[in-house]
């Protein structure tokens, strides 16, 4: 109970992490342009970056959102149910998402196509949880209603 | 569902209230009511077996196999 535990409060401070660097994003990539040696390719206010990485934003908080309701879920000990298959199924989908909206960002910034790997890569590890627990949930059922 | 529990009719023909039977059986009325309602996924041999004592019976007087197609 104290690893979940734990977990809930680590979701809960990477949702405001994520929360804080979304409000503070422009001086924060302006920032980081300013002090990096610039790419050629790269112009000098990168306004496509920075809508790419507001995109990110939506679908990381609904996979937090997720995790945090999963993470309840577990802690009232209600681990195989339908519900969090579901939830695992749109945290899955949200890495894919960001996969997605990096690997259009990586035409102008190469380096984030090892980003959307990364994530594209957790999406199908995730994707693969969630089958997991779906059979797990199948076996459950069938159990608790073979009398 | 292609098999049915006629445990109401079994009961009924017999005169065993619900909560007699569970108890003779050795399960919860919950699951007893699983079984009536035909909600079950799965009936365990032991089961059928304290059933059919209880209630005198066959296994096919309780269960039954009806075609869907």
């Amino acid at each position: 109970m104290k690893s979940v535990h734990l977990s809930f409060i680590c979701t809960r401070i990477v949702m405001v992490l994520v929360l804080a660097c979304a409000a503070a994003l422009p001086q924060l990539l302006r920032g980081y342009f300013h002090y990096t040696a610039l790419p050629s390719y790269a112009s000098p206010y990168p306004l496509t970056l920075l809508i790419s990485l507001y995109l990110c934003c939506l679908p990381t908080l609904a996979a937090l959102l997720c995790l945090d309701r999963l993470l309840r879920n577990i802690k009232n000990e209600q681990v195989f149910i339908r519900l969090n298959v579901k939830l695992l199924r749109v945290i899955s989908w949200c890495c894919f998402a960001v996969a997605l909206i990096l690997l259009i960002a990586a035409w102008n910034y190469i380096f984030l196509i090892l980003l959307s790997v990364m994530f594209g890569l957790f999406g199908l590890i995730l994707r693969v949880v969630k089958n997991v627990i779906e059979e797990a949930v199948n076996l459950k059922t069938e159990n608790d209603y073979t009398i | 569902m292609a098999i049915i529990i006629n445990l109401d009719v079994i009961m009924a023909k017999r005169k065993m209230p619900a909560g007699e039977l569970s108890e003779q059986i050795g399960i919860t009325s919950a699951n007893l009511s699983i079984l009536k309602n035909n909600k079950a996924k799965a009936i365990r041999f032991s089961t059928l077996e304290a059933l059919c004592k209880a209630l005198d019976c066959q296994p096919g007087d309780i269960l039954e196999f009806r075609n869907d197609d």
